[in-house]
């Protein structure tokens, strides 16, 4: 089975966060990696190839950065990929990004499969899957937490509130959300990483894939959120504030 | 008259409390736009429709046979037929898992822009403006379409509940729903487990930042014991396989409310605090001040886990 999968550089949210005019993040100070969702989608994808054969084609909207975390899932062992890099799309939003990721998807041919994650840690949307399975004409489910292929026969479990799933019967071509824990990603291994640097990636403009969508929203301005019930920060070195918090607890909250 | 519509959600012929939020939400809106608000609802009869009735003007019922049990084709087209007849600008629907599955399909049929995982939304010269978590809820960010309807997901808990008391008249919508492509087989438990953290009064629980199943063990499971608690993980230790899945706090796991819930190495994703909220005192400790769990706890140590809670084991 031919599968795409769509994959999201994002920053590692544990970086230090600093914005420029209410506008963008400052990159300088910013570590990027996969998406966590979207690395449960590469090793799903790698999972049925290996028990029916096929491909796994990556592809990403993104700037040059982008180029090495394709790079990485070609290390986990998916075959090629297309990178558009434009700033067109980077200026839109996911309407503008899901009808890129269908041109892009359309040039490949024969794709019988899509996984994405369930949503990009940075916008936290969860909307481009689902519009990108609009867009191509197929079915889709989203929070996929269970994933079984038998021809063109699936049997998904949509993952639903408190631990509960829904187990649903569909046919490829299809679009699944994928959720976290749906599996074990593989790390990458040394052979893996240096065949990944021969490994085709198509770097295309929006224009070379015929995608010219408009976006339906705009952004206006991005700001730290300030919360009204900030914790009382206790102080001090490790020491000093475990005992100060132990002392609350037993005295001031009365929990322990 | 426009109106504004909140999709009803409903699972074993109840209404969930996303519903009712959403009730609040519609009647905000339209008054701020000078709009209807209303409720639409799927189902396979009306009981639900007058049950909703009671807190919202106007109820949309679509009735069809192929809508008793959700599924993201019969709920797009009978969304799209309510906002094609009934002059529809707005269309709410709740960021839950049914809710994320077709909401950006309605928009797409539609043709509406969507601003999805709000919480809050605001009229600013005759436009809304959305407010919406980004970066793991580090930053907020506003957003508006630019289309002339609109399709918005809002987080559970971003308006209160709409408390009953109206008597709203329910006006049957009909929609032909042909060609539904995924069949349900029925809902199945997934996180059962020996242990039910939610009687706990005390919580030890642990995130990413715990670093492996061993020191998982060392550090959080340890203070719980300690403590005469339980011990519970963030979805990212369950994933790991660090516990097993009946200690997963948050939305897609157990819901608790202790008297005291200490969160170590959890950056405090929505998600997460989803289903911990309601404690009595939440304690945050981790090492980078900006971690989201700040914001609604009762005490916070900025710090490395590793140090504090042995420190803490010794004043215990
Ligand atoms: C539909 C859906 C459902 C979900 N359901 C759930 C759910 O039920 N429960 C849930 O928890 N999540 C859920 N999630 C996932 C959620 O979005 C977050 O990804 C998750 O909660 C993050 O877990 P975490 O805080 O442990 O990890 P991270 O977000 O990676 O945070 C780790 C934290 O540890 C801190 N840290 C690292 N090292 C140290 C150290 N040595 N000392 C102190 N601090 C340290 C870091 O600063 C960081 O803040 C769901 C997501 C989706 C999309
Ligand atoms: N720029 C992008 N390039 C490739 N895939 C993307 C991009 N943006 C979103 N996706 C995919 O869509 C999923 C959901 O993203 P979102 O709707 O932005 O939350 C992600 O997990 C990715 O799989």
């Amino acid at each position: 089975m031919k599968i795409a999968v769509c994959l999201k550089q994002v920053p590692d949210m544990e970086s230090k966060f600093k914005i420029l005019e209410d506008k963008k993040i400052d990159e300088s100070q910013i570590a990027f990696k996969i998406n966590d969702f979207d690395n449960y989608a590469v090793e799903a994808a790698l999972q049925l190839k290996e028990k029916a054969g096929g491909e796994v084609v990556i592809v990403t909207c993104g700037p040059d950065r982008s180029a090495k975390d394709i790079r990485q899932a070609f290390a986990m062992g998916a075959d090629w990929g297309i990178h558009v890099n434009d700033p067109a799309v980077e200026a839109g939003d996911n309407f503008v990004v899901a009808s890129t990721l269908q041109k892009a998807i359309e040039s490949i041919g024969g794709v019988e499969l899509v996984l994405t994650g369930v949503q990009a840690e940075d916008d936290q949307a969860a909307v481009t899957g689902v519009m990108l399975a609009d867009l191509m004409g197929w079915p889709h489910c989203t929070n996929v937490k269970k994933l079984e292929v038998n021809g063109t026969s699936l049997t998904v479990n949509r993952e639903l509130e408190g631990g509960l799933n829904e187990v649903l019967e569909m046919s490829a071509p299809a679009v699944l959300t994928v959720q976290s824990g749906i599996n074990e990603p593989r790390y990458p291994t040394l052979p893996g990483i240096m065949k990944a640097k021969k490994k085709r990636l198509d770097v295309k403009k929006a224009a070379d894939i015929g995608a010219s969508a408009a976006a339906k929203t705009d952004f206006i301005k991005m700001f730290f959120p300030v919360s009204e019930h900030k914790a009382e920060i206790i102080q001090g070195d490790a020491a000093t504030a475990a005992a100060k918090l132990v002392e609350k607890l037993k005295n001031e909250a009365k929990v322990i | 008259m426009a109106k504004i519509v909140a999709i009803a959600e409903h699972r074993n012929g109840k209404l969930t409390d996303a519903t009712l939020e959403l009730c609040k939400a519609a009647k905000e809106l339209a008054g701020a736009l000078g709009a209807e608000p209303a409720v639409a609802i799927m189902s396979k009869d009306d009981t639900l429709a007058k049950e909703v009735a009671k807190y919202i003007p106007l109820v949309l019922s679509v009735t069809n046979a192929a809508l008793e049990g959700y599924t993201a084709d019969g709920y797009t087209q009978a969304i799209k037929a309510v906002v094609e007849t009934q002059d529809v600008k707005g269309v709410l629907v709740p960021h839950s898992y049914d809710g994320v599955d077709y909401a950006a399909k309605v928009a797409m049929a539609i043709g509406a822009g969507i601003v999805s995982n709000c919480n809050k939304a605001a009229v600013e010269g005759g436009s809304v403006v959305f407010t919406r978590n980004t970066y793991n809820g580090k930053i907020q960010e506003m957003k508006k379409v630019n289309t002339d309807k609109f399709v918005a997901t809002f987080e559970k808990g971003a308006y209160d509940m709409e408390a009953a008391g109206g008597a709203g008249t329910v006006t049957a919508v009909s929609a032909d729903i042909a060609n539904v492509r995924t069949k349900s087989k029925g809902i199945i438990e997934t996180m059962a487990g020996a242990v039910d953290i939610s009687q706990a009064k005390i919580i030890v629980s642990g995130g990413r930042g715990c670093k492996d199943a061993d020191k998982y063990k060392d550090v959080i499971v340890s203070l719980a014991q300690k403590l005469g608690g339980e011990y519970a993980a963030s979805r990212p230790v369950v994933d790991s396989g660090w516990t097993d899945p009946a200690r997963q706090v948050g939305q897609s796991g157990k819901t608790v409310a202790p008297d005291l819930y200490l969160a170590a190495g959890i950056s405090g994703a929505i998600q997460h605090v989803a289903g911990m909220k309601g404690s009595k005192c939440i304690v945050a400790i981790n090492k980078d001040p900006e971690a989201p769990i700040f914001n609604i706890a009762t005490y916070g140590i900025v710090g490395d886990l590793f140090e504090v809670i042995p420190a803490m084991k010794e004043k215990l």
